[in-house]
């Protein structure tokens, strides 16, 4: 029998408001149970748009979308209870101390009480913030941020978590703990889709990569066995520069 | 619903950690409620409470009508009465030239023999009045001319307030009235007297006149007559309730611009249910703001020898107006956060907008010293129908029935403004896409 994709995508455009250009165009893509699904590309590819949409922050302009079989368009809430997201950005507030955001985060999916605590203590823990949990978020340094904006969004445990760089501006300690951490997680069986410009983490850590330019699906396919394909270039680095040219991106 | 207390407890933790929020929400306006209130009542206060006006009263008559008016003006209470500038008694003209100087605001001068006339000239009146009746004999006196009478000259500084003049000119006419009637009466009593002898004239107190008394026509009275601080606490209460317009979109907007808005938008929660929240903690915050503003009018006031504000005791209507006017500015703010798009648009043209309503409304100047066509613009502004209901309550001890017009105009605002707000959001995401 064969597998029915947990995350399928089909025929993806989005315009922006006011822009000529697609940010992304006609992205057919399926994403499988218990994959770790990397999605690369330089600067204003369409990664961030992409994830947005299927977090369904947005509409596409054209296109559909299922995850766990639910339709983005009729069935919104459903997908936003079994979604994680850790955004691009920080999302947090910066006056509240780290135990305030994650139990006010935790409580908008549903948790609450000891529960809830021991959940974030866990995790506090795992990430090294513990001794910070009754400090406000504003006192953190960038990659304390970065872990915190983590854990804010898989307290409620998602089935599929979506990762905007999730280890951009870290230190090196961090990215492996972060990694490490998305591993494991992945092992439990929580489906991963992440973005990052750094192709020797996603050679590492991702099943499938998708490399976008321009708003496009260039090439996709297990990191091992693209750059197989064209043992000339080594590694995935390599592969992307050729792939994707050396000029500068807006 | 639990989702709901604790995005409420989440708004009330962000509120108290913003610092200069809370300044604004709740120290600016008690500092604005104590200076209005002293700089009004510093400048009222000299003209009607503790220094009396002095009035230049140069007396030709000294004769009853002179008496009169000097005695009245004395126990008023509102002014002093001056005979003399230096060693020089006064005169005509120098009463005319020190007000002139603007050294005094008034200058009072009763003319040489003017009550005299006025007696003559009563005389003449009740012989007349008596003659009607048979008991003289009318050809005698059908010939006789009413005197003429001197007019009371009255010098005023140009910059007396007409309010001020007026309450000046009606005492002295009042005084006159006083001092005619009781001549009507004395004389009337002594022709009596002649005519018949056996008539013994009564014993008259002849200042048993009308009495005035000073009372709110409420139920349970206060007999305080109103002042400014009557009108500056609600006045000013409103005004900063209304402020609450910049922390409130400056949150709504903060939340929009952040990082926040991302996570936010990807919860399992509608995105009003955040609205809500917020809404709900400022609503509670303009409440106490409120209380507070009410308490310093009570409590604080007085220690800047400022007159105390009274309340009276309907507490439910004072209740029920605090609750429409937070509700009107939430909606206000809420709608004003939705709609603009930068902290600079909300900032700027919710503060001016604030400052204009409230000028319209009555806040700065009380509607019913405003020119006419001002005051049918005011009727528009929910500031009016805010103060309309404090008035009602403070001054008039509204009851709910008196104060429903204006509550249910500012419940209404805050409908159609939370009414845009949800159709902007319906339509538009809080997202730029
Ligand atoms: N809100 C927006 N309005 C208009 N255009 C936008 C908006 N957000 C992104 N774009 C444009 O869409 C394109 C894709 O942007 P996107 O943020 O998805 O890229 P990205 O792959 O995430 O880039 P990066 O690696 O820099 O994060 C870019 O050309 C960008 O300029
Ligand atoms: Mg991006």
């Amino acid at each position: 029998m064969v597998e029915q994709p947990f995350i399928r995508i089909q025929d993806l455009t989005k315009y922006y408001k006011g822009s000529s250009d697609p940010a992304i165009k006609s992205i057919t893509l399926d994403i499988f149970k218990g994959e770790i699904f990397g999605l690369l590309g330089p600067n204003g590819a369409g990664k961030t748009t992409t994830i947005s949409i299927l977090c369904g922050l947005f509409p596409p302009t054209e296109g559909m979308i299922t995850i766990n079989g639910l339709d983005i368009k009729s069935d919104l809430q459903g997908i936003k209870r079994i979604i994680g997201v850790v955004p691009q950005e920080v999302a947090l507030y910066p006056t509240l101390t780290a135990m305030e955001n994650l139990t006010f985060f935790g409580n908008m999916y549903n948790l609450r009480g000891k529960v809830l605590r021991e959940k974030i203590m866990e995790r506090l823990i795992v990430f090294g913030l513990e001794r910070f949990a009754k400090k406000k978020v504003d006192t953190f340094s960038g990659g304390m941020k970065r872990r915190l904006n983590l854990i804010a969004g898989l307290l409620h445990e998602p089935k599929v978590l979506f990762l905007d760089e999730p280890t951009v501006g870290i230190d090196v300690q961090s990215r492996i703990v972060i990694l490490d951490y998305l591993k494991a997680l992945n092992k439990q069986g929580t489906t991963i889709i992440y973005t990052s410009h750094y192709m020797e983490e996603a050679e590492n850590l991702c099943s499938r990569v998708a490399i976008i330019d321009r708003g496009s699906i260039i090439s996709i396919g297990n990191p091992k066995e693209l750059v197989a394909d064209h043992p000339e270039f080594k590694n995935l680095e390599n592969l992307f520069l050729y792939l994707t040219g050396k000029e500068l991106r807006d | 619903m639990f989702k709901f207390l604790f995005a409420v407890r989440k708004e009330g933790l962000l509120l108290i950690r913003d610092k200069a929020g809370l300044a604004i929400l709740f120290l600016m306006p008690s500092f604005l409620i104590i200076l209005m209130s002293l700089l009004q009542e510093v400048g009222w206060g000299s003209y009607v409470k503790e220094s009396k006006v002095p009035i230049l009263f140069v007396d030709n008559d000294r004769d009853s009508l002179s008496l009169k008016i000097r005695k009245g003006l004395n126990d008023s209470q509102f002014f002093t009465i001056i005979d003399s500038l230096g060693s020089a008694p006064l005169t005509k003209e120098s009463a005319r030239e020190a007000v002139k100087r603007g050294k005094y605001l008034i200058g009072i001068v009763i003319p040489k023999g003017i009550t005299r006339s006025v007696r003559t000239n009563v005389r003449i009146m009740v012989a007349k009045t008596l003659a009607g009746f048979g008991l003289i004999n009318p050809v005698m006196i059908k010939d006789i001319p009413f005197n003429a009478v001197d007019t009371v000259t009255i010098f005023f500084d140009p910059t007396i307030k007409p309010s001020f003049k007026n309450a000046v000119l009606s005492s002295i006419r009042e005084y006159n009235y006083r001092n005619e009637n009781e001549m009507v009466f004395r004389t009337f009593n002594q022709e009596m007297s002649k005519q018949f002898p056996m008539f013994k004239p009564p014993e008259i107190n002849y200042n048993k006149g009308m009495e005035f008394k000073e009372v709110f026509p409420s139920e349970r009275t206060i007999e305080k007559t109103p002042n400014t601080v009557q009108h500056n606490v609600p006045a000013w209460t409103i005004f900063s309730m209304f402020f609450i317009v910049i922390p409130l979109t400056s949150s709504l907007i903060q939340e929009r611009e952040g990082g926040s808005l991302f996570r936010l938008l990807s919860l399992p929660i509608p995105y009003i249910l955040v609205l809500l929240a917020k809404s709900a903690v400022y609503l509670v915050v303009c409440m106490i703001q409120c209380t507070l503003m009410i308490l310093a009018g009570i409590y604080i006031l007085p220690l800047f020898q400022v007159p105390m504000l009274v309340i009276g005791n309907q507490f439910f209507p004072l209740a029920l107006m605090a609750f429409a006017t937070s509700l009107a500015a939430l909606g206000y703010g809420l709608m004003i956060g939705t709609l603009s798009t930068t902290h600079q648009q909300a900032a700027g043209f919710g503060s001016v907008s604030i400052i204009i309503l409230a000028a319209l409304g009555g806040i700065w100047v009380p509607i019913y010293l405003m020119p006419g066509i001002m005051r049918h613009i005011a009727i528009y502004s929910p500031f009016n129908w805010a103060i309309s209901g404090f008035y009602s309550v403070f001054l008039r001890g509204g009851s709910f029935i008196n104060i429903l017009p204006e509550f249910f105009k500012l419940v209404a605002f805050f409908l159609g403004t939370v009414l845009i707000t949800f159709v902007y959001r319906k339509f538009k995401s809080p997202i730029k896409k």
